[in-house]
C-alpha cells in the first residue's frame, strides 16, 4: 500500500490556499523527510525509503551543497583507485543490497578480502583472523571500497527509482521554524531555507550532513569527544604482486605502532589502499616526500622496528637507500608482512585530521541525526561509514513502522527506537575503538606485555576468535 | 442490582477536577507524598475487603450517577437517540479528563502509555479486518472510523494518517481535550480535511440513515472502564457500524492482576498513569463482552480479541492468554 503522509494532491492544495492568503512572502514546500547532506549516509537513506513501497509514497526531498553531476559520472581506469576507501562489512553489504543498490556498484572495483593479519608494532604479538576452512566466497570479512564508487551507484539506484526531489549544489543558509496561520501550525516544523530562496518545511529533518553538522547545531545537540592528535595519511599503493593469499584470498595488515596503527587494505589485483594514523608532524613529512622515498616509509612501517622507524622519520630525504640498509639487519617473515609496494598513485597521499565526537542524542523534536553527524570514530577499525549504514537502516525501519501505525513519523515519540536501537551500540564501538588506540599508544611498562598476552591469547582461542571475526564482519550475534 | 460497595469513592471521584494532585499531574509533575492522601484509602482498603463484584450489564452499579433511562437499557433494540437527556458520560470522568488535557500529547507525559499503545490499536484493526474474507468491500476510496471517546485524538489521528485512510470523525464529551485534539491536528497538514473533531456525546450524535454513511470501524478505546453503564453505551455505538464493518474497543479486566497492576502499581506507586484514572468497579470483562455481543444482542459476529500487557522498559506485548487478567482489545463484526 503506498503510503502518503503528505500526499501530493492536498499540498499542492494547501499552498495554493496559502499562495492566496500570503501572497507577498514565499511559502514552504512541505515534505514528510527533507535530508540535508548527500554523502553515503544521506543517499542511502532517500535509496531505502524509496525503494520501499511502503515509504515510497512519502514527500522527500534531499539537499546537497556539492554537484551531484560528477560523481553520478564518475569513472577511473581499471588501474586507478580513489584514495578514500571504506570497508563494507556484509551486513552493510546485505542492506545495499535489500535497497538494490549492490547491484550498481562497479564490482570489478570492490574487493572483499578473507583474512586479516593484526600485530602488535613493540612485541610482535599477531593475531590471525582467518577462517578455519580457508577462504570461501561466504567467508567474507568485508568489501573494500571506494566511497565515490558507493555514492555513484546510490546514485545510479535512484535514477532508476526515479521521481526524486534532490537539490544538488545547493546551500543551507539557514534553518527555522515554520509559522502559524489560520489554517495550519507548523511552529514547531523545521523550515530549510536554501541559497536561491527556496524553502523546504520538514515533517521531519535528517542531518546527514558531517561532523559539522548545521541540522544538529539547529537542533541544540552537543557533540563531545576530542581530538586524537593525530592525521590518517592515505594513499593508493601498488603492490609487486597479487599479495600472498593470491586474487582469491585477500588479506588486510594491520600494525599497531605507538605513533598509531598503519594499515594496508587490498584492491583489486596489485592496488591496495593505505590509511596511516600519525602524528601530524609525521603526516606532513609523509606529505611532502617524493614517491620513492614515501614507498620506503611504508615499507618501513610493517618491518622496521619502531626505534629504527622512528629515525628514519627524522631523515628528511634518503629512505629508500636507508630502508634497504636496515632491512639487511631486520628478520621477519616476509609471509606475515603485505608484499611490497613498488608504487604510489600520483596525488593520491593525503591526510585528515582523526578525532572522536558523539552527539548527546541522535533525535530531537521533528530531527534525526546519521553518520558522522551522529559520530565521528577513530578509523583502526575501519568501522566509520558501516556505523552510518547501520544508523540509516534503523532510522528507515522507524519511519516504516510510523507509516504502518498512523505516527507522525517525526515526533520524538517516532523516532525513539531509532535512538535507542543506535546509540548504545555506536557508543560501545566508539568506546572499544578509542580504548584500542590508546592501548597500543603505549610504548612501554606493564601495559604492554599484558596487551600482547591478551592477543596472544586470543590468538590460541579459536571459539573467542571467531566471536570477534563475526562481530567484524556483521554476523553472528549484535553487539555493535 | 450490586450495591455500590463503598460510596466514599464516589464522591471523592467527584471532587478529583479541583484535585491539586491531579493539577500537578497534569503539568507532568509529580505530586508530593502529601497530596494525594485523600486517595490511599480509597484505593487500597475498601477494595481489597471487597468480593469481586460481578459486573452486570444489564444493571451497572453505577446507574444511581445516570438518568433513569439506563434502567431501560435491558431491550435489546438500542435507545433512540432522540432521548436527548440521556447520558452514559460520567461528569467526574469529563472533569478528570479535561485536567489532563494540557499534557496530553507530552510524549514524555502522563499519557506516554496511551502514546506506547497505539500502535497496538492498529495491529489489531489490521488483523480483525484480514481475518475475515470482506464480502463488502470498502469503498476504494478508503475507510470510515468514527472514534468514540477520542480524547486528545492519539487514535484518531492515527488513523486519519494512515494511507488507506478516507475519512476519520472523532467525538468526545469533554470540551478541554477535545480542544488540545483540535489544536494537534492543526500541526499536520497530512491530516487536513481527513479528521474531524465534535465535542458530543455518542448519544446526542446523529445516526446515518444510508448504510454508506456508516463506518467501516467505529472505535471506543479505553472508553468502557469510563462509562456508567457499559452495555447503555454499546447499543448506542451500534446503528453506527456499517453493515460488514467492526465495532473495536479495549479495555481492562476485572480481575485482581488489574486492580493490582492498573490501580496500585500503575497510578499510586509507579505514577505511570495519571490518579484518578481508573475505577476499578467500571472494568468489564471478556467473557461479558462476548456474552453480551454474541448473546444478549443479535447481528453481531466474529468475536476477535487480543491480550496486552505493558512491562516498563520495554512497552506494550500481545500476550495470548492475558485477556483474562488485565488489558485487551476487543472487536466484533456487524452482521452484513
Amino acid at each position: 500500500m503506498p503510503a502518503a503522509s503528505v500526499c501530493r494532491t492536498c499540498s499542492r492544495r494547501l499552498g495554493t490556499q496559502w499562495r492566496r492568503a500570503y501572497s507577498s512572502q514565499p511559502q514552504p514546500d512541505i515534505y514528510d523527510v527533507v535530508c540535508v547532506g548527500g554523502g553515503p549516509a544521506g543517499l542511502s537513506l532517500l535509496t531505502a525509503l524509496r525503494a520501499n513501497p511502503v515509504t515510497a509514497g512519502l514527500r522527500i526531498a534531499l539537499v546537497e551543497a556539492q554537484d551531484l553531476s560528477k560523481t553520478r559520472s564518475w569513472k577511473l581506469p581499471p588501474d586507478r583507485y580513489s584514495n578514500r576507501c571504506s570497508s563494507l562489512t556484509p551486513s552493510s553489504a546485505q542492506f545495499l543490497d535489500k535497497i538494490g543498490a549492490w547491484g550498481h556498484l562497479q564490482r570489478q572495483r570492490i574487493q572483499p578480502y578473507h583474512e586479516m593479519q593484526v600485530w602488535d608494532g613493540v612485541t610482535d604479538a599477531r593475531i590471525e583472523f582467518d577462517w578455519e576452512n580457508g577462504a570461501r566466497s561466504g567467508n567474507t570479512i568485508a568489501y573494500m571500497t571506494e566511497n565515490l564508487n558507493l555514492t555513484s551507484g546510490l546514485l545510479s539506484r535512484l535514477d532508476q527509482l526515479q521521481g526524486n526531489t534532490i537539490f544538488e549544489s545547493a546551500r543551507v543558509e539557514n534553518i527555522t521554524f515554520g509559522e502559524e496561520t489560520e489554517e495550519l501550525d507548523l511552529s514547531q516544523w523545521p523550515v530549510v531555507h536554501l541559497s536561491g530562496g527556496k524553502q523546504l518545511a520538514a515533517r521531519l529533518l535528517v542531518g546527514a550532513d558531517g561532523a559539522n553538522s548545521p541540522v544538529r547545531a539547529f537542533a541544540g545537540i552537543e557533540s563531545r569527544g576530542w581530538d586524537y592528535q593525530r592525521h590518517g595519511v592515505v594513499a593508493t599503493l601498488e603492490l609487486e604482486g597479487d599479495g600472498w593469499g593470491g586474487e582469491n584470498t585477500k588479506i588486510a595488515y594491520q600494525r599497531f605502532l605507538p605513533t598509531g596503527p598503519v594499515a594496508m587494505l587490498p584492491m583489486p589485483g596489485k592496488y591496495s589502499t593505505l590509511v596511516w594514523s600519525t602524528t601530524p608532524s609525521n603526516a606532513t613529512l609523509l606529505k611532502s616526500l617524493p614517491a620513492k622515498d614515501f614507498i620506503a616509509l611504508v615499507n618501513a612501517a610493517f618491518r622496521l622496528n619502531t626505534v629504527d622507524l622512528e629515525f628514519m622519520h627524522t631523515m628528511s630525504s634518503g629512505q629508500e637507500d636507508e630502508l634497504l640498509w636496515r632491512l639487511q639487519h631486520t628478520t621477519f617473515n616476509n609471509q606475515a608482512v603485505p608484499q611490497t609496494v613498488v608504487g604510489v598513485q600520483e596525488g593520491s597521499v593525503a591526510s585528515f585530521p582523526l578525532k572522536l565526537r558523539h552527539a548527546d542524542t541522535y533525535i530531537g523534536e521533528r530531527v534525526a541525526l546519521v553518520g558522522d553527524a551522529a559520530h565521528t570514530v577513530h578509523p583502526l577499525a575501519g568501522q566509520g561509514l558501516n556505523q552510518g549504514q547501520g544508523d540509516v537502516e534503523s532510522l528507515a525501519k522507524a519511519i516504516e513502522f510510523s507509516v504502518t501505525h498512523g505516527q507522525d513519523l517525526g515526533t520524538r515519540m517516532s523516532l525513539e527506537a531509532y535512538n535507542s536501537e543506535r546509540y548504545a551500540a555506536n557508543h560501545v564501538l566508539l568506546g572499544v575503538v578509542d580504548k584500542l588506540h590508546k592501548l597500543y599508544s603505549v610504548e612501554s611498562g606493564p601495559l604492554v606485555p599484558l596487551r600482547s598476552f591478551g592477543l596472544n591469547a586470543v590468538n590460541a582461542m579459536r571459539p573467542l576468535k571467531n566471536f570477534f571475526m563475526d562481530q567484524a564482519a556483521g554476523k553472528g550475534m549484535k553487539l555493535f | 442490582m450490586t450495591p455500590r460497595p463503598n460510596a466514599a469513592p464516589q464522591l471523592l471521584r467527584r471532587l478529583r477536577g479541583a484535585n491539586p494532585a491531579v493539577a500537578l499531574h497534569s503539568r507532568g509533575l509529580r505530586p508530593t507524598a502529601s497530596a494525594p492522601a485523600p486517595d490511599a484509602p480509597r484505593r487500597i482498603a475498601p477494595r481489597v475487603l471487597q468480593p469481586l463484584p460481578s459486573r452486570s450489564f444489564t444493571s451497572s452499579p453505577d446507574s444511581a450517577s445516570s438518568s433513569p433511562a439506563s434502567s431501560a437499557s435491558s431491550s435489546a433494540s438500542p435507545s433512540s437517540s432522540a432521548d436527548a437527556t440521556f447520558t452514559t458520560v460520567s461528569p467526574d470522568e469529563v472533569s478528570h479528563f479535561n485536567a489532563l488535557a494540557s499534557s496530553w500529547w507530552d510524549p514524555h507525559g502522563p499519557s506516554r502509555i496511551l502514546h506506547l499503545m497505539n500502535p497496538l490499536r492498529h495491529d489489531f484493526i489490521r488483523s480483525c479486518r484480514s481475518s475475515v474474507l470482506d464480502a463488502t468491500p470498502p469503498s476504494t476510496s478508503g475507510l470510515t472510523y468514527l472514534d468514540i471517546g477520542c480524547g486528545g485524538g492519539i487514535f484518531a489521528e492515527s488513523a486519519a494518517r494512515l494511507p488507506g485512510t478516507k475519512h476519520v470523525k472523532a467525538i468526545d464529551p469533554t470540551p478541554g481535550v477535545l480542544a488540545v485534539a483540535k489544536a494537534h491536528a492543526r500541526r499536520d497538514p497530512g491530516v487536513q480535511g481527513k479528521l474531524e473533531y465534535l465535542n458530543t456525546s455518542i448519544e446526542k450524535l446523529p445516526v446515518p440513515e444510508a448504510p454508506e454513511n456508516k463506518f467501516d470501524v467505529v472505535s471506543v478505546f479505553e472508553v468502557l472502564e469510563h462509562v456508567s453503564n457499559p452495555a447503555e453505551f454499546l447499543d448506542r455505538c451500534t446503528p453506527f457500524v456499517r453493515p460488514g464493518g467492526w465495532l473495536v474497543m479495549s479495555t481492562i479486566a476485572r480481575t485482581w492482576m488489574s486492580w493490582f497492576t492498573t490501580n496500585l502499581m500503575a497510578e499510586d506507586v509507579l505514577r505511570i498513569v495519571p490518579r484518578g484514572t481508573h475505577d476499578w468497579n467500571k472494568y468489564v470483562n471478556e467473557d461479558e463482552l462476548r456474552g453480551h455481543f454474541l448473546g444478549k444482542r443479535t447481528g453481531w459476529t466474529d468475536a476477535r480479541c487480543m491480550g496486552v500487557i505493558y512491562v516498563p522498559g520495554i512497552g506494550w506485548r500481545e500476550v495470548q492468554g492475558s485477556e483474562k487478567v488485565g488489558n485487551y482489545f476487543f472487536a466484533v463484526r456487524r452482521a452484513a
